[in-house]
Formats: structure tokens, C-alpha cells, sequence
């Protein structure tokens, strides 16, 4: 109502017009420092001005008591640079990180709003439990006591494998890291987290095509693109600063820009060439694109001849695909797919980027393989601005992935195996036999050993049971669970249930549990979807903002990140909620052997130390703390194309060590910046495909020919090294006598002294060896990848040519049905093709970002995307309420929003909403005070059934729905 | 002197409303003001484009020219500012804004709209001490005061949205336009969108018309470019 | 097709956003949902602010300068009218009670209204270099809150003063002659029935253009029903026109009705007023009044203040 006074401004109440005070403020002005800041922002070009604008910055007085924390965006896989400003332990103020070589201090709507993290005001802030339907606040001793209490007794009852262990991508690096151990050392396979459900398909499908499962270049090295190939990534909402660097090279490379997507995105908005396919058709798709390249003799021969396994038969499969079929099945003409074609082949090197809308399918698998198959057959692998730029989801969903928390592998990939075991519990410095015994004793499953002779597979060696799956884990007929018996308490950590399909199922999962224990800053969906009055602890866990540790970004560089503010209310590190859990479940002195604990709180630098001990496969060796906080404070001298550390305390080196790193810290390696590339030394983060999958397959040599990594001694195809190879190629004795003692008898794997990698390295050798990469996958149920029809398809014309895989008894310890489901003609009743993705201003399950003012307020209501045309009939009008039933009877009350985004026939639904469970508001239902801002129907609750036929990947990007006004 | 000017370039803008959350980051602006926003138009169309908008710290404002009681102020900067002690929440800036730029923190009965915010190219107000708590409550943070441009421009993911001196802006534009230019004569193209209209079971809709002209069947070389011959520049810069 | 020429690359997007395009269809979208947020450029403002500033500031102050000018000369030349028969003492009920707190409510109301809205308008040259911005602003700032509340106020008090006195303000013949003979300012009789047509002008005035300047100001003062800023710069045109002809009109109303005529302004004042005035300036009514028998016998007493006044009627 009333202005207040203005201070110090008493005399001057009759100045009719007020005078602009700051001189200082026009002296700034005619400074070239803040001219120097505009141009620099404005072109985000060139690191000579950025220099100059951190000085100017640094110049600035900074009050006395504030403190500035780099931190990293924990938002998505682009890792993104935050400088946080606190004072007084609030923090104050965030501003742009201009000399990170990821962004140039730019940010999504996500990252632009990171700092309302330090208001928390609806975080989750004490431990609470359910008690008759009423959330009540509990102490932490209480709360460990009785959750660790109820965990000891399921597992005397049931076993250790009905615990599941949902971990999160959302972990640094060392809380990922321990969090498998942590799963390891309580006896159980059945761990997970969001990779399974994002990227799982690309994971496998890529390391299984030329060895490692990432994305081989990075964000920057698209600068160097001379065509942009996506497919199945609406990066301008999913990863927005990965704009910035599209963009730069179509702007300056004139690289053309096709984007294939059912959707007509914000990413699409950009393209020079737009392709609309009908969902789940990726792989017609890119045959159609091939069958011109291999018509015309567009491929790569030379490439193919030297570093590629199994093409003929690609080619087989893809003179199957004429013109008239892909636009049959896919729905694009010849002239474009031709099109397409025609700019990749015509402008080398062009990189392929993909996200879920190539993996989430039933066919996933399959899908990336295409992907990787298309740009070996372009030769466009192992070459800066080629590659297959595959944009990883959450901020540390490489590094998790990395770190095994996955039902199938332990930390770097090494598998469950037992020689994997084995090393795991040398490094963890704990006795296999005691780590066996851990585990469940019976057999789950029957395998096949090397000789193909039918052998039980131990439980240790069993695969667990995926997320995705994990409902029916507690749901499915015992009998049928390849475990002793269901899954019965959950442990959600860090992990949103509403970016899970089966939302009516779940629910049931919910409340059939024993316990459910969640551990996150926000209560999350989980929470509140079921009707369970007891049973449900709340652990609040901080966000990465309040504690310290390295983070992975999507190209694989690793990041350190400052803490910035400390715990907020009564939260806690989730590798400090680990050490309380363990040391209540009686594990903690083997899982922190050689990691001290302050406190309560393990020290991460002894972390990271310990998996650098181990992780020699994907080379998280030689990243020492040491090494990655000094990038953390050099990120200005590196290069914004090249990541190469252009003078400075990093000189030669790759921004965040790309992993591999290989050797030790020690041995300075500078880390892999684009993967595969022959034209620079091992040494110099060269390499070539990796020898992971035999020396020659029915008499067909798979070792690379005449290709090499530059300064190779063995100028050939070369198997992976061991102690016994380095013998024979009289380089044994190139190792030191301790390296020699560690070595004997193990590969470059296992050797924990680093030794055979440095010598292989000094010999301009890839550990790893150099091989083909294979265009077949014969351990895959599709080793040629093919089309198969969705569980869910509106095409049944084409179910017959294309079906999909027989059921399965036990896949991932469960059944799994695939032509069951397809066989019935659900398309009668549920006519729409439903698919879905994200949203800019949310990530994820939403709770995080839904909780964020300055992020819900631009995002209030979740909606359907429907074409005019199908709202017409429908008689819907923009802003309707409609119901959106799934063809499993799931149903959501949503929007509508009436846009030409989505083809007739096609409807999208972004999938981070939760809270409102089949026009049910559950808002009443969440502690008091951490309601996210906004709630909205969860899109999976319509999702329907259906898994990757490698990794159990769910389907969520082709389902069918039928739309209704509500 | 210099004239600090906002310019979003909307060959870059991809709507991800990072300069709208910078906006609330930097000013601490509540729900419902929003100081800045991004707008897409032809939404879901080719030829769809996204740009930025707040106050354009116009030379000649028209919401300066119109206020009741005068509370508008141009610093040498060319910065405009309002007085937020003198604003009366009359709305009048509102309706003489051609950018919408104004905003009120409620839209009561009453005309009860309390009063008016808006951008101030993150310069604080234009009455308190330079970043003193009372200036950062009312106006938001004053950057301009630390040698720095808005937050939302520092931020922008793609360097779409500029802001500085008109000059360096107009410069960083024209040169972009250039690359640009030249990427459309070495074979760059106009957006082409083709592909899957499929028919629709159990709605009746059995044909889809084909995207006639849309698609292109040119056999060799990259198709021909079907941008209007045209140099003009807009003028969203004064 | 490329003939070197060099494109702007967002040329089409500017055109399509001087041409509103896709306007129409609804897609045009942003996420921030304030009202009118997806209009990038809306050029009205601009015609809004020529009209604000070159069209009504100048032209109100000559049409109310005039007014008030006009009001001066006539003074000068006429001075005050007279009741030529001089007081009665003979008291004719004119207005009742209730007619009379229907005209006053309303008359207060309508100054407040005024006066603030002519600072509105004017304050910036006036208000603000004298008082300064602070307490200028404060002034005015006070004079919109008030402005605000007032409005709704009027628009009831209208709507009754309407009723109230529609009865005796209905067109007749004589309002032509009186018109004729310039409302027998100048010398000439003119004969008027219960209102003569000057007033019932006013009348007619007030109830059509202040019912406009009301429902306008209603959709000025209530933004909370999302109406979009063309339809608030439409009703400010409406508003501010039929303010400044009512606030013109108003000017000479009042001067009528108080200085410038020797018994007008006892009429409302105390609902009566003398038999000669009567006579003089609504002969017809008189007639009819005293056919009716209506006027009383001349006393003596003095005439009562508003505040005093009976309730005999």
C-alpha cells in the first residue's frame, strides 16, 4: 500500500525527476571489460574475449564473506558449469560459468533456475514413516533402526534378492559407485537405476557393436560436424545447450540438419530437412537409408574393408527394404529418405545423434545398432565431427552406468561373472569366499558354459531383475519369479516410480510390499500413489548441491563438483545414509575397509581413489581427485571444440579426462575425447575398436585390417593384452618388478599396478586390442538388426511380415511376453498411436523440478498433443479435459492441446507429471509442506507393457490410447 | 555512449525459457510476474520460430511517454527504469507497450494491480543504492552496477538471446547473418517436412492429403534454396 | 533461388509477426500464460499512446479551458440572474428528500471522480513538478485508489439518479422553442415546464454518456477478468471522451445551478424554491402546480440547509 521512504533521499522529494545516481554505474558502462562480456555472450565464440570476461569478474570485490563453489548443472547429461555465490551459508547467487567449455555459462530453464535449490522450501526435511495413513516425523536413529530391522528379517525369511536396491542417476560418481558396492556386499544382484529405462539399448547395442556403450565424441566435437543426423532426440528440450553446438555447426559449417522424429519438435523446428516417421520404425527407416548409400555406392568401402565385421549380411537385410516398403512401413517417400541419403553420404563427417526415441522399444536394441551401422557404412566412426553422439539423460546416468549400478554388471562393465567377483573383491580388499556367502545359496537359472554344455548359474552370477520389471518382481506368481521368492521391500533411492510404465500395476506392487523405503530430497510419487497406510519411510537425502564428488557427463569427461551450500533441515549425503545402513545391516567395516568415515561421513576423495583402483576396463583410473579438481579450476584453458587444454595447469589435456583415462594418475594420460580415432597415439587419446568379442568368428578374421592407431608397433588387427601377449611380443619386460608381481597371470583388466596398459600404451597400443566392429550381434536374439512390429501397433497389416519375439520363461528372472500381447487386436478399441518425452522446464519424474517456483509456473498442467484433425473428430477444443485410456485400461485425465506437433493419429503426453493418479489428486496424501507446486497425471499410468528383448528396456515411445472429452 | 539493447536472434532461440527462469534467478521476481517470456509462433508448422521478449528499453517509450505520473526514467545507457515509490499501478504503460512488457503483480478487482514490474535489464531501480537489500527487493539485482549484462542474455543456452551495447549487438547479428547467407549458397535449405501421415482406424479418416509441394524428389545435388530475395533487416534494434 | 543477395535470416519471422500469423489458428504459444502474453508486438499501444498524449491531454484542456472560459465571458456579460420578482417568500416543493441525496450522492461522487481523473490526466505536468515524485506520487497515487473505489460508487448512484429523475425529462415541443430562444438568457422568455431543456439535456447527457463512461471504467477497474489490453485501450477511448464532455458539461451545470442563478441552488439545496423563480424560469410547471394546489402560503422562515432539512415530503 504505502511506498516507503526513500533512504537517504529525504532532501530531494521535490526533484521533479529523479537523477540516476551511479556514476560508477556509467563508468562500467564505458569500460571495455563489460563490452568485452556482451560480444562474448552474444557470439559464444571465442575464448580470448571469455578470458577476458573472467578477469573482469575475478577483478570484482567480492564481499568478504562470500564464497564461490563451482558446481556442476545436475539436471541433464551436457554438464553444464554453475559458479554459486554464498554468503553466510545462503546461497545468494548463480552466475554464468562463461568459461566452462560445456556451456559458455549457458543454461536451460532447468539450469537457469538451479538455485532455487538452495530454498528447498518443498524438500522432503526429516525422516518421517507412514503411520494408519498419517505421515509421522521420526529421528534418523529411529528411522535406520527400523528400516535396517525390517531389511535383516526379509532377508533371514526370504533371502537377500527380496531387497531391491533402486539406485539412482542422480548419485555422484562415488555415491554410484558404493551404492553397487553397498548392493554387492548385501548379497543381491537385484539392483538398478534410471539407465535401464533411458539409454540401457544404446548400452548394449553400441559396446556390443564396437566396444564401449557411450557416446564415442562429445557436445563440442559437433562443431566439427559437416552434417547433423537425429533421430529419435528433441535436444532442444532434453539437452537445450546442446543447441548451442548444433547450431554453431550448421550455422558455420553449413551442416545440414535432418531431424527424424514421429514429433514435429523444437529440435525439428531447426532442421533443414524434417522427417516425420511413424513411431517405432527406426530401423526401416535407416535401411532405407542405407539401400540408397549401398545402391549408389555411397559406403565407406575402404573403411568397411579395414574396420568392419558382418556388413554383407547388413546389406542383405537391407535390399529387403525397397523404397516402396520403407514408405509402407515408415511412411516416408522415397524422394526423402533418398534425400537424407544423399547429405550424409555427401557431407563427411556427419554424426548421429540419438535419445529414448530410439531406445525405448521393444526393438531398442536393434534401433541403436541401425544407428551405428549407418555411420560405419559412412565411415564416419573414429573421426572428429563424425561419431554417434548419443545424449545420455540425468546428469550422472553415464557415471552410474558406469559404475554398474545395474542388475547385470558390476562397476566398469565387468560383468557378474565370477573372474568379475573377483576382481571386485580384490580391489574392495574383502574375501570372495565371505562375498559369495553373502548371496543366496540356491540356483536360479541354467545357462550354458563354453563348451555348450548346460551348467546352473550361481546366484551371484545371475542377472537381477531390471526396474523396469520390478513390479513384476513383487507382483508375479511366485512360481514363476526366478528367485526364491518376490521381491518384498523396496528401497527407492533417488528414483521417481511415474517414469515407469504400468502405473495401474504399480500401484498394486505398491501395496502388496512389506516396506518401502524412500531415500530423496523430495518424497517423490512413490510416496503418495498407493493406498498403503504403514510401512513407508521417508529418508531425506540432499541434493548434489550439499555435498562434493564427480559427476559424468554424456561425453564421458568427468567433473568435479564443489559443495555449495550444507544440508538443508535434516537431510543427509547418500553416502552418508549408506555408512548408517550398512553399519546398521553389519557390512560397514568391509564396505569402508580402505574409505575413511568422518563421522558419519565417508571422505569421497578415498572413494574416488578406490574405484580408480578398479575401473580398468573403461579407464576411471587415471581420474584422481587430484587431477579432476584442477580441471574443475582450469575449465577457461580448455578448448571449446577440441576440450584440449590449450596451455595451463592442464596443458594437453582433455576437459574431465574423458573416460578412458587410461593407466594411473601417474601416468597422465589425457583422456579419450572422441573414441576410436586411429589418427592420434593411444597415448594422445587415440584408439581403435576394441577386440571384445573374439579373434575370428566361422573362420572370418574380426581383427581390424590395415587399421591402426597412429604410432602403433603392431601395424595390424591385434587381440586384447594380457600378461602372457606382452610376453610374446617381449615387452614384459618393460614392466617394473612390482608391476611385474601384480601382472603375472592377469590382462588389462585386472591388473591393478596399471603396468600392462602403460606398456602397451608406450608401444602406441589400445589395451583393449584392435578389432572390427561387428555390424552383427550374434549373442542378440536379432543379430542382424530387423524391424519388428510394436507389442502395441496400429499396423496389424504388417504383424504378420514383422512379429515380434516369441514369449520368454525366464528373461531377467521373469516371464516375458511378447506375441501374447501382440496377437490380440487392440487397435479396434485404442485407434491413437501414444508416445512420449519430456519437457524443458521439468526432468525426470518432475518431483525435483515441479517442487522449482520458477520451473512449475511455466509448466501448471500436463496435457495430451493431439493433431486438429483428431480433435475435430473428436470434438475437442484446445484446453479440454480429456481422458487418455492405455490399451491396458490405464487412464489419465489430461489437457488437450491441439497442435500440428503430432501427426493425425499420433498423441504425445510428456511423462514428468505425477501426483494425480486416474483423476485422483493425491496432493492431501504428501507430507505436509513438500506438495510439489504442481501435479499432474503421470503419462505412464496409460503406458502399457513391453521390454527390450537385450536389456528389458520398457516400450514408452509406441503404445495405443483411445482419447475421450472427460 | 553506449546503448544497451536486447536482440534475440530467432534462427537460435529454441524456446527453452532459460532467460525466463535467469529472470526469476537474478530478480526473484514471484509467480505470475514473469519479466520475460518466450513466445513461438507457427507452433508445430515448419517455419516455426521462438523468440524471446521483455522490455526493449525503447528510445522513445512509448511507457514513459504515457505515465500518469511520470515514474519512468532513461538512464545514459539508454536503459529505461520506473520508480516504483512514484508507480500509481494505473496500467497505462501496460496498454501502450507494444511488447506486453509491463507486469502487475495482481490483477485485482478494483484495478487493485499493485505495482508495476518489469525489466530493468538487470540495473536495479533507479532510486536506491546500487545493489542495496531495499533496491534488490523491489527492483532485483543491479548487474549492470557489477560490470555485468542481464542474467537471462548471460544465460541463454544457445546464445540466442544478446544484450550490451547496440552496436556490439547489431555487429555479433550481422555477422551471423553472413555466416548464415553463406550457408545458404553453399547448399544449405529451407526446412522440409515430409514423412508419415498415417490413416487413422475407427475415426473415420481413411486419407490424409498428401503435403503437397512439400516434398521434393530433386536427384541430384542439394535442393534448391527457396528463400525470398530479400536484404531487409528487420528493426527490432532502434 | 540464390542470387547472392544476402538473407536475413529472420526475416520471415518478423513478418510473420507484423502479420500476426497463426494468430488466428492458435498457434502461437508460450508458456508463460499471462494475459496477452503471446502477442509479440501489439501495435495498438502505440496508437493508444498517440491518442493518450496527442489527442485527449490537448484536446481535454481546450475543450475544458473553453468551458470554464465560456463560463467567465458569460458571467462578464450577464452577471448574476436574477429573480426579477425579487424572493416570494412563497416556497414550492421542487425536489424530494430522496431525489435531493440521489442528486447529491451522485454530484459528490462525480466531483471526486472528476477531479481525480483530471489529475490523472493532467498530475504529470501539475502534480508531479509541484509536489515532486514522492508526494506527487503519493497524490496520485491516492487519487486512482480513490478514482477506483469512487467509480463502482457512481455507476450505482447514476443508475438511481436515472429513475429517480426520468420523470419531467422526457423531450416535449417546448424544449424546441425554449431552445430557440436561447433558454431566455438573453432577455427573451422562454417556457419551460418542471426542466427546461438545457437541464434535461444535462439529464439525457449524464444518463447515456455517463452509463458509457461507467461501463468502461467497470472494465478498466476490474483487469481481473482477463480482458485483453485492446479491449481496455477500447473502453479508455470511451472513458476519457465521455468524461471530458460530461466534466465540460458538469462545469456548466454547476455554475447554473449555483452562482450564476439567484434561487437555483435552494431548490436542491432544500428541496424547495420560491414561487417567483418558479415563475420566471419554469412557468409551465408553476402553472401546473398551482393548479394542483401545491404551493404553499409565503412565510417567512428562512430556508433550511440540506442537512436541516424536513421530512415532511
Amino acid at each position: 500500500m504505502k511506498l516507503t521512504k526513500i533512504s537517504g533521499q529525504t532532501g530531494t522529494v521535490t526533484t521533479a525527476t529523479p537523477a540516476i545516481k551511479s556514476v560508477t554505474r556509467r563508468e562500467f558502462l564505458q569500460t571495455s571489460s563489460l563490452m568485452a562480456g556482451g560480444s562474448l555472450l552474444a557470439t559464444g565464440l571465442s575464448t580470448g574475449m571469455m578470458r577476458k570476461a573472467q578477469a573482469a569478474d575475478a577483478a570484482k570485490p567480492a564481499a568478504a564473506n562470500t564464497k564461490i563453489a563451482r558446481t556442476i548443472c545436475s539436471h541433464c547429461s551436457v554438464g553444464c558449469g554453475i559458479i554459486a555465490e554464498v554468503q553466510n551459508g545462503v546461497w545468494t547467487k548463480q552466475e554464468p560459468a562463461f568459461d566452462h567449455p560445456f556451456n559458455l555459462g549457458g543454461h536451460c530453464a532447468k539450469g537457469a533456475a538451479i538455485r532455487e535449490h538452495g530454498h528447498g522450501e518443498r524438500r522432503l526435511k526429516y525422516p518421517m514413516k507412514l503411520v494408519d495413513g498419517k505421515w509421522k516425523k521420526l529421528s534418523w536413529d529411529e528411522a535406520i533402526n527400523e528400516v535396517g530391522d525390517k531389511l535383516l528379517q526379509i532377508r533371514e525369511q526370504s533371502g537377500p534378492d527380496s531387497v531391491y536396491w533402486l539406485g539412482s542417476a542422480k548419485h555422484s560418481n562415488e555415491q554410484a559407485y558404493l551404492y553397487r558396492k553397498m548392493a554387492s556386499l548385501w548379497g543381491t544382484n537385484n539392483v538398478d537405476h534410471q539407465a535401464r529405462i533411458c539409454h540401457s539399448t544404446t548400452v548394449a547395442g553400441v559396446a556390443n557393436t564396437w566396444g564401449y556403450g557411450a557416446m564415442t565424441n562429445s557436445y563440442n566435437d559437433i562443431h566439427n560436424a559437416k552434417a547433423i543426423f537425429m533421430i529419435g532426440a528433441n535436444s532442444a528440450e532434453a539437452h537445450p545447450v546442446a543447441l548451442q553446438h548444433i547450431l554453431k555447426a550448421k550455422e558455420e559449417n553449413h551442416a545440414p540438419m535432418i531431424v527424424v522424429d514421429p514429433r514435429f519438435t523444437r529440435t525439428a523446428a531447426h532442421a533443414t530437412q524434417y522427417i516425420r516417421i511413424r513411431p517405432g520404425t527406426d530401423v526401416p527407416f535407416i535401411w532405407g537409408m542405407l539401400y540408397h548409400i549401398f545402391a549408389n555406392g555411397w559406403e565407406d568401402k575402404e573403411f568397411i574393408r579395414q574396420r568392419v565385421y558382418g556388413m554383407e549380411e547388413i546389406k542383405a537385410e537391407v535390399a529387403k527394404w525397397t523404397p516402396a516398403e520403407v514408405e509402407n512401413v515408415t511412411g516416408a517417400s522415397e524422394a526423402v529418405v533418398k534425400r537424407a541419403a544423399q547429405t550424409m553420404a555427401q557431407y563427411r563427417p556427419g554424426t548421429v545423434i540419438w535419445c529414448m526415441g530410439g531406445t525405448q522399444h521393444t526393438i531398442g536394441n536393434n534401433n541403436t545398432r541401425a544407428y551405428c551401422i549407418l555411420q560405419l557404412a559412412l565411415g564416419n566412426m573414429g573421426v572428429s565431427g563424425g561419431g554417434t553422439n548419443i545424449f545420455r539423460g540425468h546428469d550422472n546416468v553415464q557415471g552410474a552406468t558406469d559404475f554398474g549400478v545395474t542388475s547385470d554388471s558390476l562397476p566398469g562393465y565387468y560383468g557378474i561373472e565370477e573372474g568379475a567377483w573377483k576382481h571386485w573383491a580384490k580391489v574392495w580388499d574383502v574375501d570372495f569366499e565371505w562375498l559369495k556367502g553373502r548371496f543366496e545359496a540356491g540356483k536360479y537359472e541354467k545357462g550354458k558354459d563354453k563348451d555348450g554344455n548346460e551348467i546352473e548359474i550361481g546366484v551371484m552370477n545371475t542377472k537381477g531383475i531390471p526396474v523396469s520389471r520390478w513390479i513384476d518382481g513383487v507382483l508375479e506368481d511366485k512360481a514363476n519369479v526366478a528367485q526364491k521368492d518376490n521381491i518384498r521391500a523396496m528401497i527407492m533411492w533417488g528414483h521417481a516410480p511415474n517414469s515407469q510404465t504400468r502405473g495401474t500395476e504399480m500401484k498394486k506392487a505398491f501395496e502388496k510390499l512389506d516396506m518401502l523405503v524412500i531415500v530423496d530430497p523430495f518424497p517423490t510419487v512413490s510416496a503418495v500413489m498407493s493406498e498403503r497406510k504403514d510401512g513407508v519411510y521417508l529418508l531425506p537425502a540432499t541434493t548434489q548441491f550439499e555435498t562434493y564428488g564427480s559427476v559424468t557427463a554424456s561425453n564421458r569427461s568427468v567433473q568435479w563438483r564443489d559443495q555449495v551450500i550444507e544440508p538443508l533441515f535434516e537431510s543427509k549425503p547418500d553416502h552418508s545414509i549408506m555408512y548408517l545402513l550398512t553399519k546398521k545391516l553389519g557390512f560397514d567395516k568391509e564396505m569402508f575397509k580402505n574409505i575413511s568415515v568422518k563421522g558419519e561421513e565417508p571422505l569421497i576423495e578415498d572413494v574416488t581413489r578406490e574405484f580408480n583402483r578398479g575401473m580398468w576396463t573403461v579407464g576411471y583410473t587415471g581420474q584422481s581427485p587430484e587431477r579432476l579438481k584442477q580441471h574443475q579450476q582450469n575449465w577457461g584453458t580448455f578448448d571449446y571444440t577440441s576440450l584440449r587444454a590449450n596451455g595451463g595447469a592442464c596443458d594437453g589435456e582433455f576437459y574431465g579426462l574423458p573416460w578412458p583415462c587410461w593407466g594411473t594418475p601417474e601416468m597422465k594420460h589425457p583422456g579419450t575425447a572422441n573414441l576410436y580415432d586411429t589418427r592420434l597415439t593411444v597415448a594422445e587419446g587415440g584408439l581403435n575398436f576394441r577386440a571384445n568379442f573374439g579373434v575370428e568368428r566361422n573362420g572370418v578374421n574380426l581383427l581390424a585390417e590395415d587399421s591402426w592407431s597412429k604410432g602403433a608397433e603392431i601395424q595390424d588387427g591385434y587381440p586384447e593384452f594380457t600378461a602372457d601377449l606382452l610376453k610374446k611380443l617381449g615387452w614384459w619386460d618393460d614392466l617394473t618388478e612390482a608391476e611385474k608381481a601384480a601382472a603375472e597371470g592377469k590382462n588389462w583388466k585386472n591388473d591393478l599396478s596399471g603396468g600392462i596398459q602403460r606398456v602397451v600404451i608406450k608401444h602406441g597400443c589400445a589395451p583393449f586390442g584392435n578389432a572390427k566392429a561387428r555390424a552383427i550381434v550374434w549373442t542378440f536374439p536379432d543379430p542382424v538388426p530387423i524391424h519388428r512390429e510394436p507389442l502395441y501397433t496400429s499396423r496389424r497389416d504388417l504383424i504378420e511380415k514383422y512379429p515380434t519375439y516369441e514369449d520368454r520363461k525366464s528373461f531377467w528372472r521373469l516371464p516375458t511376453r511378447y506375441k501374447s500381447v501382440q496377437t490380440p487386436d487392440h487397435a479396434k478399441d485404442y485407434p491413437m498411436i501414444l508416445t512420449s518425452g519430456r519437457l524443458v522446464e521439468y526432468e525426470g519424474g518432475g518431483d525435483e523440478t515441479r517442487s522449482n517456483p520458477w520451473l512449475a509456473e511455466l509448466q501448471q498442467h500436463m496435457f495430451v498433443e493431439i493433431n486438429p484433425r483428431d480433435a475435430n473428430n473428436a470434438g475437442l477444443k484446445e484446453g479440454d479435459d480429456v481422458w487418455v485410456e492405455g490399451a491396458e485400461g490405464g487412464k489419465i485425465k489430461v489437457k488437450a492441446l491441439v497442435t500440428e506437433r503430432v501427426a493425425p493419429g499420433v498423441a504425445f503426453t510428456p511423462f514428468h507429471f505425477g501426483g494425480v493418479f486416474q483423476g485422483k489428486d493425491l496432493r492431501d496424501k504428501y507430507p505436509e509442506g513438500s506438495d510439489p507446486y504442481v501435479l499432474g497425471e503421470a503419462c505412464n499410468t496409460a503406458f502399457t507393457y513391453g521390454y527390450d528383448s537385450v536389456t528389458a528396456m520398457q516400450e514408452t515411445k509406441c503404445s495405443l490410447c483411445r482419447i475421450t472429452k472427460a | 555512449m553506449a546503448r544497451m539493447k536486447f536482440y534475440c536472434d530467432s534462427e537460435r532461440c529454441i524456446e527453452c525459457n532459460g532467460c525466463v527462469t535467469a529472470c526469476k534467478n537474478a530478480n526473484e521476481v514471484p509467480w505470475g510476474i514473469n519479466r520475460r517470456r518466450v513466445v513461438t509462433i507457427k507452433d508445430g508448422q515448419p517455419g516455426e520460430r521462438s523468440i524471446s521478449v521483455a522490455c526493449m528499453h525503447c528510445s522513445d517509450a512509448p511507457c514513459q511517454a504515457v505515465c500518469p505520473v511520470n515514474c519512468f526514467v532513461t538512464t545514459p545507457d539508454g536503459i529505461v527504469l520506473h520508480n516504483k515509490d512514484t508507480c500509481i499501478g494505473c496500467g497505462y504503460c501496460f496498454y501502450a507497450c507494444p511488447f506486453g512488457a509491463p507486469q502487475f503483480p495482481t490483477d485485482g478487482a478494483f484495478s487493485s494491480r499493485g505495482k508495476m514490474d518489469k525489466c530493468t535489464f538487470c540495473a536495479g531501480g533507479p532510486e536506491e543504492a546500487d545493489n542495496s537489500p531495499e533496491e534488490f527487493r523491489k527492483y532485483g539485482s543491479n548487474r549492470i552496477a557489477e560490470g555485468k549484462l542481464p542474467l537471462c542474455a548471460e544465460m541463454c543456452s544457445t546464445k540466442a538471446l544478446l544484450a550490451g551495447d547496440a552496436s556490439v549487438v547489431s555487429d555479433i547479428y550481422r555477422q551471423r547473418v553472413v555466416n548464415r547467407a553463406a550457408s545458404a549458397l553453399l547448399g544449405g535449405s529451407g526446412l522440409q517436412q515430409t514423412g508419415f501421415q498415417p490413416s487413422v482406424a475407427g475415426t473415420g479418416v481413411t486419407s490424409v492429403p498428401p503435403e503437397s509441394g512439400k516434398a521434393t524428389a530433386e536427384p541430384t545435388g542439394m535442393p534448391a534454396d527457396d528463400v525470398p530475395p530479400s536484404t531487409q533487416v528487420p528493426a527490432p534494434l532502434q | 533461388m540464390n542470387d547472392g543477395s544476402v538473407k536475413n535470416p529472420g526475416i520471415e519471422f518478423w513478418d510473420a509477426v507484423r502479420g500476426h500469423e497463426g494468430a488466428e489458428t492458435g498457434q502461437v504459444r508460450s508458456q508463460v500464460t499471462s494475459i496477452d502474453s503471446t502477442t509479440l508486438i501489439n501495435p495498438m499501444g502505440e496508437e493508444w499512446r498517440l491518442y493518450r498524449m496527442d489527442m485527449l491531454i490537448p484536446t481535454a484542456a481546450i475543450v475544458l479551458g473553453l468551458t470554464l472560459l465560456a463560463i467567465v465571458l458569460f458571467r462578464l456579460i450577464r452577471g448574476e440572474i436574477k429573480i426579477q420578482g425579487g424572493y416570494s417568500g412563497q416556497k414550492i416543493k421542487r425536489f424530494s428528500t430522496f431525489q435531493r441525496y440521489v442528486h447529491w450522492t451522485t454530484a459528490i461522487l462525480f466531483i471526486v471522480l472528476a477531479l481525480t481523473g483530471v489529475i490523472l490526466l493532467f498530475g504529470r505536468y501539475i502534480v508531479i513538478p509541484v509536489f515532486g515524485a514522492e508526494i506527487g506520487g503519493t497524490l496520485t497515487w491516492l487519487c486512482k485508489r480513490t478514482h477506483d473505489f469512487a467509480g463502482p460508487a457512481f455507476g450505482v448512484a447514476l443508475l438511481v439518479m436515472i429513475i429517480t429523475f426520468i420523470k419531467g425529462n422526457m423531450p416535449s415541443r417546448i424544449d424546441l422553442q425554449w431552445l430557440l430562444k436561447g433558454g431566455g438568457l438573453f432577455g427573451k422568455h422562454a417556457s419551460a415546464g418542471r426542466y427546461n431543456a438545457g437541464e434535461k439535456a444535462w439529464y439525457w447527457t449524464i444518463a447515456l454518456a455517463g452509463t458509457l463512461v461507467v461501463l468502461s471504467g467497470l472494465v478498466l477497474d476490474f483487469p481481473n477478468f482477463d480482458q485483453g489490453r485492446n479491449t481496455m485501450m477500447y473502453s479508455h477511448w470511451v472513458h476519457s471522451i465521455g468524461a471530458v464532455i460530461l466534466i465540460a458539461f458538469a462545469m456548466g451545470h454547476i455554475y447554473m445551478g449555483t452562482i450564476a442563478m439567484q434561487g437555483a441552488f435552494e431548490a436542491m439545496q432544500t428541496g424547495y424554491c420560491d414561487s417567483n423563480w418558479a415563475k420566471e424560469h419554469h412557468d409551465l410547471w408553476y402553472a401546473d402546480m398551482q393548479e394542483a394546489g401545491k404551493i404553499d402560503e409565503p412565510t417567512n422562515e428562512p430556508a433550511g440547509t440540506l442537512q436541516l432539512a424536513d421530512n415532511k415530503s
